[in-house]
């Protein structure tokens, strides 16, 4: 019998308590917490310089851009752990998955109004450009949702 | 017959209360891990350069001036000069259009060409990284210690003019 308050993510999934959908949920679940844990620990090394990489977006006013700098690398490191240590998983992937999808959507801002900027995702180092930034970020989104949904095939996660 | 394994589940609102414990936490974190840098943007050098700014009233003689984006947009259309007090490297990659470079270090002939070039008497602006930077004032004092006249601060620096849609330069200063 499922836990008390259970909402059935993954009741009638073929792949739930299957080995595969355990190994794919570990693999998603290790790849998704290491991405975040070392963008996380890259932008929080060196927050002027990130602040700088938000102000590029345009978005953010400042100086709120230095607040959004300090918070958000923060943010990811903890769920990169939490990911990693597979404990509150489908929260730590909701967080995840919540600051993905405002990655891609300034990223997408990016894009539509021809900006020509570094993405800023590792750091002020990081070359990669805005259509690379995205498709990554694509790829990360399937990563997520597949560790929120196959969570429950691991006897355990907390 | 099939056997389903189900493990212990959460509902949605479980999850949706760790996922907001884990950003007030991570939030919280980050504001007090780098405190020094937030509080020096919100607390300090912005509401001071804002209280001069509103008062119109000048610091002692032979002080940095505090400047916002929109004294330097004025400056500028008078005739003041720019000064990137950033490394070489960081002014090639982009600078604020018409700037000129006089990074912090053992140059000694480059603060004397910039005299050369630019009279005392000419109001001069210096930025760098933004506001966790401390190079703009280390050379703002240097241009006071060379003589000029009026030095200010522009504490946003190359970010807040880039973020505000304003023209950027890239290469190396001509």
């Amino acid at each position: 019998m499922a836990g008390g308050g259970s909402a059935g993510w993954d009741g009638g999934c073929a792949v739930t308590g299957h080995p595969l959908g355990r190994l794919l949920y570990h693999l998603c679940r290790l790849a998704v917490g290491g991405v975040f844990l070392y963008a996380g620990a890259v932008k929080g090394a060196d927050v002027v310089a990130f602040a700088g990489e938000i102000a590029n977006y345009r978005i953010v006013p400042e100086p709120f851009h230095y607040l959004a700098a300090a918070v958000v690398p923060m943010i990811e490191t903890m769920a990169g752990i939490l990911l990693l240590f597979n404990r509150r998983v489908r929260a730590a992937a909701l967080v995840a998955g919540g600051l993905n999808l405002v990655f891609m959507l300034a990223l997408g801002a990016a894009l539509a109004r021809g900006l020509d900027i570094g993405c800023g995702c590792f750091g002020a180092g990081a070359a990669s450009g805005v259509k690379e930034a995205l498709w990554r970020d694509l790829g990360l989104m399937a990563a997520i949702v597949l560790t929120f949904l196959l969570r429950g095939n691991d006897p355990l996660s907390r | 017959m099939s056997v389903v394994r189900r493990y212990p589940d959460s509902s949605w609102g479980q999850v949706l209360l760790e996922a907001f414990f884990i950003c007030l936490a991570g939030a919280a974190f980050g504001v007090l891990l780098h405190y020094p840098l937030l509080g020096d943007v919100f607390l300090v050098r912005r509401p001071a350069a804002k209280a001069l700014a509103a008062e119109s009233r000048l610091p002692e003689a032979g002080s940095l001036i505090p400047a916002l984006l929109e004294d330097v947009r004025a400056l500028v259309e008078q005739g003041a000069v720019l000064v990137d007090a950033r490394s070489p490297e960081a002014f090639r990659e982009g600078h604020i259009a018409g700037a000129r470079s006089l990074p912090l270090g053992p140059d000694p002939e480059g603060l004397a060409r910039f005299r050369d070039r630019v009279p005392l008497t000419v109001p001069v602006v210096v930025y760098c990284s933004g506001y966790g930077c401390r190079d703009s004032h280390d050379v703002g004092a240097r241009l006071i210690e060379a003589g000029y006249k009026e030095v200010l601060v522009f504490e946003g620096g190359f970010p807040e003019w880039r973020a505000a849609g304003l023209p950027v330069g890239t290469g190396a200063a001509p």
